[in-house]
């Protein structure tokens, strides 16, 4: 059985889906060499990856046929190290003002505030795509025992910089907004600034390690 | 300079729109009527992805305090310069001190104008003069103009001769090609999507036009978060249809029943709350042609201004 197929979303939009919702870790390192792939043609205007799909949107619609054709062939060949990624450390204080939801995820899943910290500190998670927000990271995946659904009521106003997590994903906010996550603590860097290009610290692929900040729980 | 004297209901610096950036989660903006922008540019030769105002619902005014040649496209906001009605499709000559001011309408909702060499303080980000209004970026200081800001153009040349071009009509009929997740949805999902009349909302703005219906497409499904972009139809499960306009975000999680055709996506510039619209079926060849018959119009009219002069 095939893992994925092609589609035209609209006109332009080439869309290469997998078969499954919930992409395995090599699934999902496939797409991302399959952006890259799709990267080195210049035939789209913007390649958007998702959670378990790539998007290209085409500058030439009636190309769309070669490019259904094409986009699974890339895709049947896309090896799973096809692609370099980058590395992010990023300097988080958690708990108390900067994290104010710390203390109440630790008491819903049972844990200590600093195991909750240990444990979201200790792993590395991947940007698997950008959206929501200008250079908002979706950032996989969760250690399954600090996964819950997103608060029920959420934030009018999430400030900017805040480190949160919420289901299997975890997340910085690059600008205030409002937002339904928890939040564990807060990070000083500039994720997004559309004076500069790349506008966005992160892209897809990219690799983050979260390091606890001595001036907050660690 | 033009002075904004009235910041009316909602007026943004705009152009076709920003590309490139979606996969920073970066949305398109731009106008909602992208030709509306190549006419107005094109009217004062001016290049066709030139920033203009796009002026929604009216009641706004601005003063030109040097002699200008504008240009005015769009829907039809009864507009006035120096208190005599002006029209969409043509260009203008301001001389210093005269008001161009906008009205309201019924029937149309957005205006644009621009004015001979653009707004030259107005720079390109992200290979866009479009203003991010969530983002807070591009156009006029990442937000909607208000009363007492002033743009720089350029020093004003002669009047130009008249000179109008016929603007391809707003209709209330949409073509929709049909999307990718209508065997999920329950069925017949789509067939109530082309066969109903449905009415704008008042909640919508330039992220969507929220949709009311006679029935219902509420539904259970949930899909994984894919890209999205303007004229995408999304239903969530409360089953009221919303199309994606040019400030929606870059991914969404519900399903998708159609697509506008890029064509008829410009219709949305004009349709306001409580209007009713139909959506129309139709195939890849015919949306294709559409957009063909759309970039034929403004070669066409090229290939008669530069004729005459």
């Amino acid at each position: 059985m095939l893992e994925a197929h092609s589609y035209l979303l609209g006109e332009n939009a080439l869309v290469i889906a997998l078969n499954t919702d919930k992409p395995s870790p090599s699934e999902q390192r496939r797409l991302f060499a399959l952006t890259v792939s799709l990267q080195h043609s210049d035939a789209f205007l913007d390649i958007v990856p998702a959670k378990a799909s790539v998007t290209a949107y085409l500058a030439d619609p009636s190309q769309y046929n070669y490019w259904l054709k094409k986009a699974m062939l890339l895709w049947e060949e896309s090896e799973e190290v096809a692609f370099n990624v980058k590395t992010h450390h990023i300097d988080v204080t958690y708990g108390a003002a900067q994290g104010p939801d710390l203390l109440d995820v630790a008491t819903r899943l049972n844990l200590s505030p600093k195991q909750v910290v240990q444990l979201h500190s200790e792993c590395t998670y991947q940007v698997e795509f950008l959206g929501f927000l200008p250079g908002f990271a979706y950032l996989g995946t969760l250690p399954q025992i600090l996964q819950l659904p997103r608060k029920s009521t959420p934030r009018k106003q999430v400030p900017k910089g805040a480190v949160a997590i919420a289901e299997d994903l975890s997340a910085i906010y690059p600008s205030s907004s409002p937002g339904g996550w928890h939040l564990l603590g807060h990070c000083a860097n500039t994720l997004f600034d559309p004076t500069i290009n790349p506008p966005s610290l992160f892209a897809p692929g990219d690799k983050v390690i979260f390091i606890p900040n001595k001036e907050g729980i660690c | 300079m033009l002075k904004v004297t009235k910041q009316g209901v909602m007026t943004s610096i705009q152009d076709i729109g920003r590309f490139g950036f979606r996969h920073y989660g970066v949305c398109r903006s731009g106008a909602l009527d992208p030709f509306a922008v190549c006419l107005a540019n094109m009217l004062l030769d001016n290049p066709p992805h030139q920033a203009v105002i796009e002026v929604t619902i009216g009641l706004a005014e601005f003063e030109f305090t040097k002699p200008c040649n504008f240009a005015l496209t769009g829907g039809c906001l009864n507009a006035k310069l120096a208190n005599k009605p002006i029209y969409p499709g043509w260009r203008y000559y301001a001389q210093a001190g005269d008001k161009l001011s906008f009205a309201t309408s019924a029937n149309a909702q957005r205006a644009y104008f621009t004015v001979q060499g653009g707004f030259v303080a107005i720079e390109s980000i992200l290979s866009s003069y479009s203003t991010d209004l969530q983002a807070s970026f591009g156009g006029y200081r990442g937000r909607a103009l208000e009363q007492g800001d002033n743009l720089e153009f350029e020093h004003g040349s002669a009047a130009l001769a008249p000179l109008g071009v016929k603007q391809p009509e707003y209709t209330k009929q949409v073509r929709v090609l049909k999307g990718p997740h209508c065997d999920k949805l329950p069925s017949g999902t789509f067939e109530q999507l082309v066969n109903n009349p449905w009415t704008v909302s008042e909640t919508s703005n330039r992220m969507g036009a929220r949709l009311n219906g006679p029935s219902l497409l509420n539904h259970d499904v949930s899909i994984a978060t894919q890209a999205v972009h303007p004229g995408v139809i999304q239903i969530p499960p409360s089953g009221e249809p919303i199309v994606l306009l040019n400030d929606c975000q870059t991914t969404g999680g519900y399903p998708i029943a159609a697509t506008v055709i890029d064509a008829d996506l410009r219709m949305f510039s004009q349709l306001g709350a409580n209007q009713q619209c139909h959506f129309i079926e139709c195939d890849l060849a015919q949306a294709l042609k559409a957009s063909d018959k759309l970039s034929a119009h403004l070669a066409q009219f090229n290939l008669a201004k530069n004729n005459n002069n």
